[in-house]
């Protein structure tokens, strides 16, 4: 195969992992929590210094996207 | 024969000679975040062992594909794209299906897309030009090493609770003092693999 060909496969799979991950993304955020583990708690003060948008127990995070 | 055998010693100079953590100071936050209880701490090093075994795996593959396509260059974004799908699937699976599991883990999951030490095997891996199981036994020995100080470090820091530390230290300053002296007690292990 040529060189070409090689990238075209590249693209693809790297728009199907891009694909991927905002499917794997939105399903996560949509799935609900299971019984039995709401009340899961974190320290605020652990939670301070981090910058992870994707977690639903950061609380600091929450506020920070409702600014 | 010789090749389980190197394989091995693989494993065991990523998990000691060269841990992620105190020699190549990868995954210092959730070491030190996580480490509080050594309870947390095993959840964290088991899902950090799923996680990195797997985007080992994946990755090896697309590097191989990047490099035929001569598009190396996009090595990382690809990287970060597979690690931060692969931990959501997972969080997603075990959200759905094990609820026990999800109250156990699930909390470490978001700790684990974060954690450099995962995009830094998979990195590794194809800096250093290693074949499929050469990454692999990378990938399972630094995965197993973080477990292994981020237990031990734990279980320190546990028996550092007690009222024998000065108030000064107590927290995060006994547990750098700690870990400071973990890093020199692992520099002792360099050369047991020639």
């Amino acid at each position: 195969m040529s060189k070409e060909g090689y990238l075209l496969i590249a693209i693809i799979v790297i728009i199907a992992l891009i694909a991927i991950f905002v499917i794997s993304f939105v399903l996560y955020k949509k799935t609900p929590v299971p019984k039995g583990c709401e009340d899961i708690k974190i320290s605020d003060e652990k939670c301070k210094g981090c910058s992870n948008t994707t977690c639903e127990l950061n609380k600091n995070m929450e506020g920070e996207h409702h600014d | 024969m010789q090749y389980v055998v190197t394989f091995l010693l693989a494993i065991i100079s990523s998990m000691l000679i060269d841990n992620v953590v105190l020699s190549r100071f990868y995954g210092i936050c959730p070491f030190l975040g996580v480490s509080d209880k050594p309870k947390s701490a095993l959840g964290m090093g088991l899902a950090v062992i799923f996680v990195i075994v797997l985007s080992t795996i994946i990755c090896w593959p697309l590097f191989e594909l990047l490099k035929l396509a001569e598009i190396t260059f996009l090595d990382t974004v690809v990287y970060i794209l597979v690690i931060a799908s692969l931990v959501q699937l997972v969080g997603l699976f075990i959200k759905k299906y094990s609820p026990s599991l999800y109250k156990s883990l699930g909390i470490y999951l978001p700790l684990i897309t974060t954690n450099c030490a995962v995009l830094g095997v998979v990195q590794g891996n194809s800096d250093m030009g290693l074949d499929f199981m050469s990454s692999l036994a990378n990938g399972i020995g630094t995965s197993v090493g973080f477990l292994i100080v981020i237990f031990i470090f734990s279980c320190i820091r546990t028996r550092l609770q007690g009222p024998q530390t000065p108030k000064a230290f107590k927290g995060i300053p006994i547990a750098l003092i700690t870990a400071a002296i973990m890093a020199l007690a692992f520099i002792g292990l360099s050369g047991m693999v020639n």
